[in-house]
């Protein structure tokens, strides 16, 4: 800068970047200490963990009352697997092929239904009431108190619920691939009357059961970065209940896209290269 | 169990009382315009950012399932055809239910959870203003406008995904893909597609609203409120989905 000349003052557009680059690093730095401690919280919190495990698949408070996590997810991937079942068997019915309708289920349940919706469940149930929970723990001082007790807040509190969450997405992922798969079947086979060989037979062809495996790995991969994500919020949240609620909303907001972004991602490296469908011969 | 059993239809029972009285509420004079406007803006901030990212995210996806089946058949130009049932009928709805549901009903249900909390819908009350007509209808009529304008900008987002995928990555002709969008998919899917995002809409903005003005319990219960709008709102429009679709497809051959 030349010497004299008046420096010039910070607009306010650079001051937001600037803002939103301190959040980004913040969120990073946040995201690195989570996971180095998760170490910490294997060893020392395993009670912990095993009991945020039980809490996240059955749910707490009115979450229970629906059946928790379980349920909540497979009826959402059991709805969309009923939708595949019956786009499938009217489109196949259009041009003339009904019987293959079975092809649906078995690629798109597998594929796209049972990673993304399930991730979608995930984050609505698990994540959001993480959020929730780690919310009203720092705007209670809670997290304060830990602190001054010398209990490390992001090892007990963090990085247990990350493991915990990643733990019970295994069998979760399971049952609501199950789900989906059944909701088209039962479309299919008693909604329209195809006989349930037929059925059988196609679906049966045209599964590739490494794609189960892959869909899972994917939807391994998009739950912890999630659990990351609505764990930064609820451990950040401010500004008394007002805040908690915010903090919830904007986490499902932004969780959400991650989670669909990596399920693309994944699908590129998994799906993309090679060829798993083999009509033509 | 007969306590858990009282709540629930409590619960259900007080949702329905909200929403017919806010359907009542909805066609009183005068309509409380300036409260539309500030919050068909803010939930339309909050949701236009996830809106387009939930349709890029889930287009790519289904498009490259869908075309690599497409290439293998050796008609890789019928992704039109593809790309109009999954954007159009399938994926707009449901990107509609997690935007409205996921970002403008646990907006909706923050501010009114915290206002709730803050005592404020109380003091409305005394002061013998209708909190339901005041401020309940016009953020319903908000979700509901914003959820038809939400799908239409989702849907323009996922054709434009379905076009590079199939025309970039897997060398379709630009022409045939136009050509194909409209072979299955005409009006009656677009106008079944539009009807469902008005009711999911309505649906969402109601429960936002029902849960938000019935926090109980301090900062853990604004929370959970928020996290019950989000689980609730999707749980009923995913069965809302299939009910309408099945309805349509029988209702309307072809």
């Amino acid at each position: 800068m030349k010497r004299g000349t008046k420096p010039e003052p910070i607009s306010h557009e650079e001051r937001e970047w600037a803002a939103g680059l301190e959040n980004l690093g913040r969120q990073v730095s946040f995201y690195g200490t989570a996971l180095r401690s998760s170490a910490k919280a294997l060893t020392g919190y395993k009670k912990e963990v095993l009991r945020l495990l039980g809490e996240m698949s059955l749910g707490t408070g009115a979450l229970a009352v629906v059946g928790g996590t379980v349920v909540v997810t497979c009826l959402l991937t059991f709805a969309v697997g009923g939708i595949v079942g019956v786009q499938g068997y009217n489109n196949m019915d259009d041009i003339g092929v009904s019987s293959m309708a079975a092809v649906f289920a078995s690629v798109i349940d597998t594929r796209i239904i049972a990673p993304a919706i399930a991730g979608i469940g995930i984050v609505a149930t698990l994540g959001a009431g993480t959020t929730a929970e780690l919310g009203a723990r720092r705007v209670s001082e809670e997290i304060d108190a830990l602190e001054v007790m010398a209990v490390r807040p992001v090892a007990f509190l963090v990085s247990t619920r990350i493991i915990a969450g990643v733990l019970v997405v295994i069998p979760l992922f399971l049952l609501a691939t199950m789900a989906s798969y059944w909701s088209s079947e039962l479309w299919v086979k008693l909604f329209y009357g195809q006989s349930g060989g037929v059925y059988d037979h196609y679906f049966n062809r045209f599964l590739v059961p490494l794609d189960i495996v892959m869909a899972g790995v994917s939807t391994l991969v998009a739950t912890a970065l999630a659990m990351l994500i609505h764990t930064y919020y609820g451990y950040h949240a401010t500004g008394g209940p007002a805040g908690v609620g915010e903090a919830v909303g904007k986490s499902v907001r932004s969780s959400m896209v991650v989670v669909l972004f990596v399920d693309v991602a994944m699908a590129l490296a998994l799906f993309g290269n090679f060829q798993t469908f083999h009509i033509s011969g | 169990m007969t306590v858990k059993v009282d709540g629930v239809a409590r619960e259900v029972g007080g949702f329905y009382a909200m929403a017919l009285d806010t359907e009542r509420a909805t066609f009183r004079w005068p309509f409380q315009w300036r409260e539309f406007v500030t919050q068909f803006w803010r939930i339309a901030a909050v949701s236009i950012g996830p809106c387009i990212g939930l349709m890029l995210g889930f287009s790519f996806f289904t498009a490259l399932t869908f075309d690599l089946l497409m290439v293998e058949l050796g008609a890789p130009d019928v992704a039109g055809v593809a790309a109009a049932v999954s954007v159009i009928e399938n994926l707009g709805p449901i990107i509609s239910v997690l935007v409205i549901g996921g970002a403008g009903a646990t907006a909706i249900c923050a501010d009114l959870g915290a206002r709730t909390i803050r005592e404020e819908i109380s003091a409305l009350e005394v002061l013998g203003i209708d909190p339901i007509y005041r401020l309940v209808v016009p953020r319903v009529v908000a979700t509901t406008v914003l959820s038809v304008l939400l799908m239409g900008l989702g849907n323009m987002f996922g054709l434009a995904a379905f076009y590079s995928v199939a025309v970039f990555f897997h060398g379709a002709t630009p022409g045939g893909f136009v050509e194909n969008l409209t072979l299955v998919v005409g009006a009656s899917q677009m106008v079944l597609a539009t009807a469902k995002a008005v009711v999911f809409g309505h649906i969402a903005g109601l429960m936002g609203c029902y849960l938000g003005l019935n926090v109980k319990g301090g900062s853990k219960g604004v929370g959970e409120a928020v996290n019950q709008t989000v689980i609730y709102s999707f749980v009923a429009l995913f069965f809302f989905n299939v009910l309408l679709s099945a309805i349509w497809f029988e209702a309307v051959p072809g």
